[in-house]
Parts: C-alpha cells; structure tokens; sequence
C-alpha cells in the first residue's frame, strides 16, 4: 500500500500529462480538454513546488534546532544560520505585505544587496583560485589524450581573453572553431545520448520499474 | 631541482599572484581592445530591429547572485538597450534571487524608463520547468501582483500581454536550471524568438543549440557583456572586469607552461640519470 499508491498517481498523472502532448479532446463526463486538464496538473506542480520551499525551511529548522539544544560541535554556526533566516524571512514577509512601507523594502533590498549577495559571490568567486592551482597541477602532458584536452582547453581560453587577441589575431578564430565544430560535435551526441537514456528511465519510473524516487521502506 | 620546484609551486604563491592580476587592473582599466563575437550582434541586431510601438520583450531574469558577475553586466547592458529604444520590458523570474537582481537592473535605468509603462518586474514563479509551462500557456494571468506588491491589471505595460505570442523575444539570462532547455522544450513551434546570456562555463553545453538555430543569439559570460557594452556605446562593470579575467587567463595559461616545461625538463633529467619519471 505504501509504495502502490504512489505508484498509481505517478503511472496515472505521467500518462496524462504525456497525452496531452499527442492528443486533445474533451474528457468523458466533464466540459474540460485534456490538455486543460494537464494544465491545471501543471499547475498543481507549481504549488507543491513553492510547498517544498517552506518544507526545507522546516527541516533546516528541525536538524539544526536539535544541533542548537544538544550543543554539538559547530552549534554557532547552525544558531547563525537559524537567526539568518528568520530574519530574512520576517523582513520579507512585512515588506511583502505593506507594499507602501519603503522602510521595510529598503531594508529587504539592503540586506539582500549588501550582505546575501557580496557573501554569495565571495563563495563562488573562490573558485576562480581553485580551478588556477588544480589546472597547473593536472594539465600535465603525459599522454595523447591529455596533450589534446590541454591544447584545446589553453586554445579556448586564450580565444576568449581579449589580451591574447592583441598577440594573435587568430586565436579567437581557432577557439571559435574548437567551440563551434569539435565541442559541438560532442555535445550534440551527449545531448542525444542523455535524452534516450532520459526517456529510458521515464518509462521506467511510469511503469513502476524504478522505485529509487519512493526511497527506503516497503 | 629546479624543475621538481617548478612542478610543484604553493598553491599560496598562484593564489597570491592571481590576487595581485585580478584586482590591479579593476583599480586602474587597461582598457584592452575588445572584439564583437557574431553571437552577440545577433543579439544587438534583434533589439536593433525592434517596433518600439507594438513588440514587448521578456526577461528572464533566471541567474543567482553567485554567477552575477558574470551574468548581470550583460542583463543590465541589455536592459539599458532596450530602455534606450522605448521597447517594453517585462522582467520575469524562476529563480529566487531573480526579483532581487531585476530590482538592481532597474534602479541603474534611472530617468530613462518609466515603471509600469516601458518595464515591469512581476517577481518570482516557483516551480522551474512547470513554472515556465504555466507562463507560457498564459503570461498575462500567471503573476496578479507585480514584485512591489502592485497589480498588474493597472499597468499600462500589461495591457498588450495576453498571450506567448505577444511577445517578439525572450531574453533568458542564466546560471543553471531552469534555463535554456526547459524554455526550448516549452515554447510552441512559431512562438517568439529566444535568445540568451549564460555563464561562461555553459558556453559548449549551448553551442548545438545556437548551431541549429534554436537560439536566435546568445551572450557569453562576463565577454557578452562587455562586448554589448561596447555595441551600445555605454562602457560599464563588464568592460572594467574583462581586463581582469582577461589577465586571469594568462596567468592560469602561463602556469600551466610552466609546470610542463618543468615536467618535460625533469623526465629528460632523469633519463639521463638513468630514472624514470618522477612526477
């Protein structure tokens, strides 16, 4: 019964939604279409989805709560984010609901702007280091296959630094090319490649083949 | 011994020199020369041959505040393109930070639009793929109140929204998912054009689909920006980074040089020596 409930609704709402790609009529005993009634399906999908955000906020309050009162190892940091949080979320909610307050919107703004948005960045900006000394250590040429993945990678990179233009006009043209004609080449059949093994594993999960998005239990 | 010392520099000495290059010349522009790539006149093109009096554009402001600098120079420089034309501007968002960063955009237009006539930010749909489904299939009811908490019904801009096919072009700037084929795989056949900014690191993922014509044009990394900077003639944030980046790539390039020059230098040594390699 766990698992043969969810089964039937994903085998069900999966073939509805797949006919009314191919078909449209109107549905027995009702004044709507089929593909009216995969829109309002699709709809549902988009209010289970803003569901699932307030979940997650839920569960991140649910297991970083219990690491707060049990004071396990990093609780400050759990306590940090926790009060972030709340924060972010009452600020929003008050400046959402009075549209005319410009306090609360310029304080939402602010918050956003001068301490989400500089801290994200920071993180993904230190990326920049870490491909800089993993590229100097891997990029080694002790075959063929990594003198080509070398070649190409140093080729595309010079190709898109305006500074290596001014040296040699044509290495924009070589890294256009690799871009253009190599890459795509391969891309275009991994793209085939994931869309057949993608409508593989559709099929499998409609027919109930593949159970892993039902998780652990009976 | 040289060569072992080259192989293997502190990674603290790369980070320290890619430091000293990324930021010099963000405190003083060299101003390097920078040459238009056909993808993003593509795009320039499309905006150029825009009916300001009848055709509306979409903005999919569909990128994180972690990939902004890479992608924002290029939404604001199209932004600033469109509001230069009078063309209308509606900016739509499924990603959480997009509302944010369209509030930014719009605060850098100043006097040259006029909010609720020639632009709009209508806020954040949940819900990737089926979020843009639901939009599509009906764009002037998905979003009833704009990002500020106004309605939507009392603004002139929304007036001419009824249906997909209302509007000429979508711009989608990105940093993941939802992005480009969630769109592709959306939009009906002989519906508007589609057109994108993505980060750099996506560039070859997208390149079939510019290939085949699926994307009428497309802007690439932090370069689109400031080469659509440099077509609409307003140098900004993109122009001043790319001095930067530019600099980062002959850092990284010149690294790598170096470490191989020092691995070929030292598998001779040690075949001389009668070693092997040692690396």
């Amino acid at each position: 019964m766990k698992r043969s409930v969810p089964l039937l609704i994903v085998f069900v709402i999966g073939t509805f939604l797949l006919a009314s790609y191919f078909f449209d009529f109107t549905l027995p005993g009702t004044s709507i279409t089929l593909k009216q009634g995969a829109s309002t399906v699709n709809n549902w999908g988009v209010i289970i989805t803003a569901f699932a955000v307030g979940l997650a906020s839920i569960n991140l309050l649910r297991i970083h709560g219990a690491k707060i009162i049990n004071q396990r190892s990093g609780w400050i940091n759990s306590a940090i984010l926790i009060l972030t949080m709340f924060v972010f979320i009452i600020v929003g909610i008050y400046s959402r609901s009075n549209p005319d307050n410009e306090a609360a919107a310029r304080l939402f703004s602010n918050l956003f702007n001068y301490a989400y948005s500089p801290f994200s960045a920071t993180m993904y900006s230190m990326i920049a280091f870490y491909v800089a000394s993993a590229s100097y250590r891997a990029f080694r040429m002790r075959s063929l296959e990594a003198t080509l993945l070398l070649s190409a990678a140093v080729l595309v990179m010079l190709g898109n630094a305006p500074i290596a233009e001014q040296v040699w006009a044509q290495f924009p043209v070589i890294g256009k090319w690799l871009l253009t004609v190599i890459n795509t080449t391969g891309q275009r059949g991994i793209a085939i490649g994931v869309a057949i093994g993608g409508f593989a594993t559709s099929l499998r999960i409609l027919l109930g083949f593949d159970r892993g998005h039902l998780g652990q239990g009976d | 011994m040289w060569f072992e010392r080259l192989q293997n520099i502190d990674r603290r000495v790369i980070y320290t020199i890619l430091l000293i290059v990324l930021i010099a010349p963000m405190i003083k522009p060299i101003g390097i020369p920078l040459s238009v790539n056909s993808t993003t006149r593509q795009v320039y093109n499309l905006i150029e041959s825009l009916d300001p009096e009848k055709d509306i554009v979409m903005m999919g402001m569909d990128y994180s505040v972690a990939g902004q600098a890479d992608v924002h120079p290029q939404a604001v420089a199209i932004a600033k393109h469109l509001a230069n034309r009078n063309i209308k501007n509606i900016m739509v968002s499924f990603v959480a930070d997009g509302p944010m960063l369209a509030e930014k955009v719009i605060g850098l237009l100043g006097d040259r639009v006029t909010y609720g006539q020639n632009i709009v930010n209508v806020g954040y749909l949940a819900g990737g793929e089926s979020a843009i489904k639901k939009f599509i299939e009906a764009p002037g009811s998905t979003f009833i109140n704009d990002h500020r908490g106004k309605p939507l019904a009392s603004m002139p801009i929304m007036a001419g929204l009824k249906d997909i096919n209302d509007i000429t072009l979508i711009l989608d700037f990105q940093t993941g998912s939802p992005g480009y084929q969630d769109f592709l795989r959306q939009l009906p056949a002989g519906g508007p054009l589609y057109a994108a900014g993505i980060v750099t690191v996506s560039v070859p993922n997208v390149m079939p689909y510019l290939n085949s014509g699926q994307l009428a044009g497309l802007l690439q990394g932090l370069r689109g920006g400031a080469e659509y900077e440099v077509l609409i003639e307003e140098p900004g944030e993109g122009a001043a980074r790319m001095d930067a980046q530019s600099l980062g790539h002959v850092v990284i390039v010149t690294f790598i040089i170096v470490g191989n020059l020092a691995y070929f230098g030292s598998k001779r040594k040690g075949k001389a020596h009668g070693g092997g390699d040692k690396v």
